[in-house]
């Protein structure tokens, strides 16, 4: 038998990071953004444990406030996906017919657009701040996020107790809300956490092309377009947030596989 | 065969109509007047005059016929003028396009290579450390973002070792040799990106068919493990990963924006990235359009293969016999 | 008589959330060569895995325990895979449940006989290939030579079966299992292809494990037969004194509800008190001692062994007993 318990180290990681980027002012040996608190370039040290960038501000201080952006950016966008994508995948998954085909063939449509296309398009045109950024990669997330949902429901619509309860005359609305809904919370979640995954590669990667934040503030994304920028000078400036975002979306990927995997063998078991 | 072909050409077309339908319709909604782009921010212009040159672009009919004359001009190759350079959008997607369709092809076939060997060596013996030390590698390889694989291998390749190139581009006419050369780090970047979602895919598609009776009947035949893995469950279980490997393909097309502009390399991804910086739209949206039809060609071309390749869907089943 | 085949005391078991529990229960029997063995119980009594086990065929989380299988001369359980892999299909061969899924849907049925064929011999492609086609013919595959380029989806199930013992037999076997090797099939194909095994078999002097669920099959296509209860082996004898004085009570409340369609139908069909016993919920004592009518409290203490009873085999306290009770009637 596999050892399993409700701790779980990603879960451990996830809570860690969000903990550590609410803490940033406290954690943050420097302010983020004042410049030639070190020498120019300098690797780690016991001052600077991530080494200085080109104007000698703080590394650590400038990913501790970056992942206060990356991640709010990140929960703001899982949170759009999520209400856009349970309404669009319920709707389609409940009413069926014509209007389930309709809404499933856009899905289809819109996964077919290339993301990063529209997100370039999108975010020229208004500019990227943390109003707009979640707001189109929380777009980009919902079709998939709808699939999911709708698949779930038209599952869970199938199955014996709500084809009973439908049957005793229990109001569709109501089954949907009391039963339903609590019945494919575990699948949402796991498609919460895959869609967190998702958002912070989204940022990191739009960020990395300059469609990111705007200087002085920077997210991970920007630290890395200019460690990335300045990779000839020094490669600390690009590692650590390189490293914090791989590290963020992995453990947001683990969460999610773990779930589904406890919640499959919940379901085999019975 | 015939029906398959075109029920799968069918639901192309309307995925392909839609996603058009967006693309106009996303243009449009965003904030941004195009006559205004087009003249340039720093241009003065008068209300009349404006109003005059939104009518000669059309810009007050009724959306609907807009964008059936929009749609008209694209299916005649007419995909507008770039506001910033003037030239048409065909033009430079055309000029643009043999990059990014060269970069995908390696990158594709870097990713089927590996997940050929990779999936068939980890379904050998499940949960061997073979397996799992695979498992692990593609789970960090879906959580690392491909620039970021970009940048480790132009650190190693490049800074440290100096072996090779970490941007430019030279045309396959020009030379075949520096060409290659300097397509080799974004397609391994790209490769290694696309990889394990076709090795997840595949091993979970080989497990599965590892279950099935054919396999035990083959094994009760006597065969080795080799034989039985190559002849009987990867033929099989690539028929579903064809269609895998079609998306993958499309969203190459799509991911390799990225990567091109990281290599500098002049595809129609660099192209977009460029233009979005500009605001011309209109090549933005062009470098969609082309992206999209390519995306959806592919998966439709990989479904036909698909077909191809398991007799089920390629024959008919007339000739059904009874005892 | 020399035996074909030897089991000694094999056992099985699967995990569940109690540990792991035993789903064939220490059990022993022979074949003698060139003689049909058939092999009855219910679904999920263990006569499938039985089998499974003389191919080498079990799977995780199906475990092989304890016990000895001799195949002729040699021991097969404590081979090496690569040892035994070479007497697959060339000394024991199995004919499998479902035609439908036991041949691969993508690869034409000649090249799937062909393979085997090949495996065990030296013939080239093309010898192989003529070799293969009067396999088809010998099984009754119409126009053979044209048959042998289909694809499994192009034929029936009962052809689809007759493709599995051809391919079961293109490595000459000495002992061939057939598990469920009809059920698949409509009434009337099947007795085609029973007859076709029985006849292939007795042409080839093959020794048969004949495994079913239907005691009416297995009477009428083999010399003894085994009856097999929740993992056990309940009870051995010839057809004729299983059929007519059966003294294991499990053996006789699976004779009398057998559903006889030629006697009278107004006359209930008898069925059996009860269910299995769940896996992981084995009875102590007798396996069967929960759904006899004759329990004693002696049948809930002590396993009652398989001995000799009236010339036979049987497993129950009581045996001895009930078959005179049995004559009596």
């Amino acid at each position: 038998m596999k050892f399993k318990s409700r701790f779980s180290f990603s879960g451990f990681l996830i809570l860690l990071i969000l903990g550590v980027s609410l803490a940033a002012p406290i954690l943050s040996p420097y302010d983020p953004n004042a410049i030639a608190v070190g020498e120019p370039f300098a690797g780690p040290s016991g001052k600077h444990w991530f080494g200085t960038d080109d104007l000698g501000r703080d590394l650590l201080s400038r990913i501790l406030y970056g992942g206060r952006i990356t991640i709010l950016i990140a929960i703001s966008a899982t949170a759009i996906a999520l209400i856009i994508g349970t309404l669009w995948g319920l709707t389609a998954g409940v009413r069926r017919g014509w209007i389930d085909e309709f809404l499933m063939r856009t899905a289809d449509a819109t996964m077919a657009i290339p993301q990063i296309l529209f997100a370039l398009v999108s975010i020229s045109a208004v500019g990227a701040s943390v109003i707009s950024l979640p707001i189109v990669v929380g777009i980009l997330l919902s079709p998939t996020t709808a699939r999911m949902a709708r698949s779930a429901v038209v599952t869970e619509l199938a199955s014996d107790y709500v084809v009973a309860a439908t049957a005793s005359g229990i109001k569709r609305s109501r089954l949907i809300i009391s039963e339903v809904m609590p019945n494919i919370a575990p699948q949402l979640l796991v498609q919460l956490s895959i869609n967190a995954a998702a958002a912070v590669m989204l940022e990191a990667t739009l960020s990395f092309i300059g469609l990111g934040i705007q200087p002085p503030n920077a997210s991970w994304g920007t630290l890395m377009l200019q460690g990335y920028a300045k990779i000839w000078n020094t490669y600390w400036f690009v590692f650590f947030p390189a490293a914090a975002v791989t590290i963020t979306i992995l453990a947001f990927n683990a969460y999610g596989e773990r779930i589904r995997v406890s919640m499959d063998s919940r379901r085999s078991s019975i | 065969m015939g029906k398959f072909l075109l029920r799968r050409a069918t639901s192309s077309l309307i995925v392909l109509s839609m996603s058009v339908v967006l693309v106009f319709m996303s243009i449009r909604i965003l904030p941004g007047d195009p006559v205004l782009a087009k003249l340039g921010a720093a241009t003065e212009v008068t209300p009349a005059a404006l109003k005059a040159l939104r009518e000669e672009a059309g810009l007050n009919r009724p959306l609907l016929v807009q964008l059936f004359s929009w749609i008209n001009r694209a299916l005649n190759g007419d995909l507008g003028v770039s506001y910033f350079s003037q030239f048409p959008v065909t033009r430079l997607v055309a000029e643009r396009i043999p990059v990014t369709l060269e970069l995908t092809f390696f990158i594709i076939l870097i990713a089927v290579v590996f997940s050929l060997i990779l999936a068939p060596l980890s379904t050998l013996k499940p949960g061997s450390i073979v397996d799992r030390v695979i498992g692990y590698f593609t789970s960090l390889g879906l959580s690392i973002p491909g620039f970021v694989i970009g940048i480790i291998f132009i650190l190693i390749f490049s800074l440290q070792l100096q072996w090779l190139p970490s941007r430019g581009y030279v045309p396959l006419s020009q030379s075949v040799g520096d060409n290659l050369r300097l397509m080799i780090l974004p397609s391994i970047t790209g490769g290694l990106t696309a990889t394990p979602y076709l090795v997840r895919y595949l091993r979970a598609s080989m497990l599965e068919i590892k279950q099935s009776p054919f396999v035990r009947t083959a094994e009760g035949k006597g065969l080795s493990n080799w034989r039985i893995l190559f002849r009987h469950i990867l033929p099989n279980s690539l028929v579903p990963t064809l269609t895998m490997l079609g998306l993958i393909v499309g969203y190459t097309l799509s991911g390799v924006v990225v990567i091109e502009y990281m290599f500098g390399l002049p595809g129609i991804g660099s192209l977009a990235i460029e233009s979005s910086f500009k605001r011309d739209y209109v090549v933005i949206q062009g470098v969609a359009l082309t992206i999209i039809s390519f995306f959806i060609l592919t998966t439709f071309l990989f479904d036909v293969l698909c077909g191809l390749v398991d007799p089920r869907l390629r024959l008919t089943k007339e000739q059904k016999s009874e005892v | 008589m020399k035996n074909a085949l030897v089991v000694n005391n094999l056992s099985l078991s699967v995990p569940s959330a109690k540990g792991r529990v035993t789903v064939v229960d220490d059990v022993s029997f022979d074949i003698p060569a060139g003689k049909k063995i058939g092999l009855v119980g219910e679904s999920g009594s263990g006569k499938s895995l039985t089998a499974y086990s003389l191919m080498r065929l079990i799977k995780d989380p199906v475990q092989i325990d304890k016990g000895e299988i001799f195949l002729g001369e040699k021991e097969i359980l404590g081979m090496s895979m690569k040892d035994f892999r070479h007497m697959r299909g060339n000394d024991i061969s199995m004919i499998y449940q479902d035609p439908m899924s036991a041949l691969n849907p993508i690869m034409r049925i000649g090249a799937q006989i062909i393979e085997s064929i090949r495996l065990h011999s030296d013939l080239d492609h093309g010898q192989a290939r003529r070799l293969a086609i009067e396999h088809l013919a010998s099984v009754g595959i119409p126009e053979p030579d044209r048959r042998i380029d289909s694809y499994p989806f192009e034929m029936s199930g009962g052809m689809l079966q007759r493709v599995v013992i051809a391919i079961a037999l293109s490595g000459e076997p000495k002992v061939l299992i057939a598990d469920e090797a009809t059920t698949a099939l409509d009434v009337t194909t099947q007795d085609r292809v029973l007859t076709l095994i029985d006849k292939l078999a007795a042409e080839r002097g093959l020794s048969v494990l004949l495994i079913t669920h239907d005691l009416g099959v297995a009477a009428q296509f083999s010399d003894d037969i085994m009856v097999m209860y929740a993992g056990k082996l309940v009870e051995k004898g010839s057809v004729n004194q299983i059929f007519s004085h059966p003294v294991h009570p499990y053996t006789k409340a699976l004779l009398d509800s057998r559903c006889d369609y030629t006697i009278d139908v107004t006359k209930p069909i008898n069925s059996i008190a009860g269910q299995p016993p769940r896996l992981d919920n084995r009875p102590d004592g007798c396996v069967f001692s929960p759904r006899c009518e004759h329990v004693q409290p002696r049948c809930r203490e002590g396993v009652p062994p398989l001995i000799s009873v009236q010339d036979r085999l049987a497993a129950c306290f009581r045996a001895e007993e009930l078959f005179h009770v049995e004559m009596v009637k």
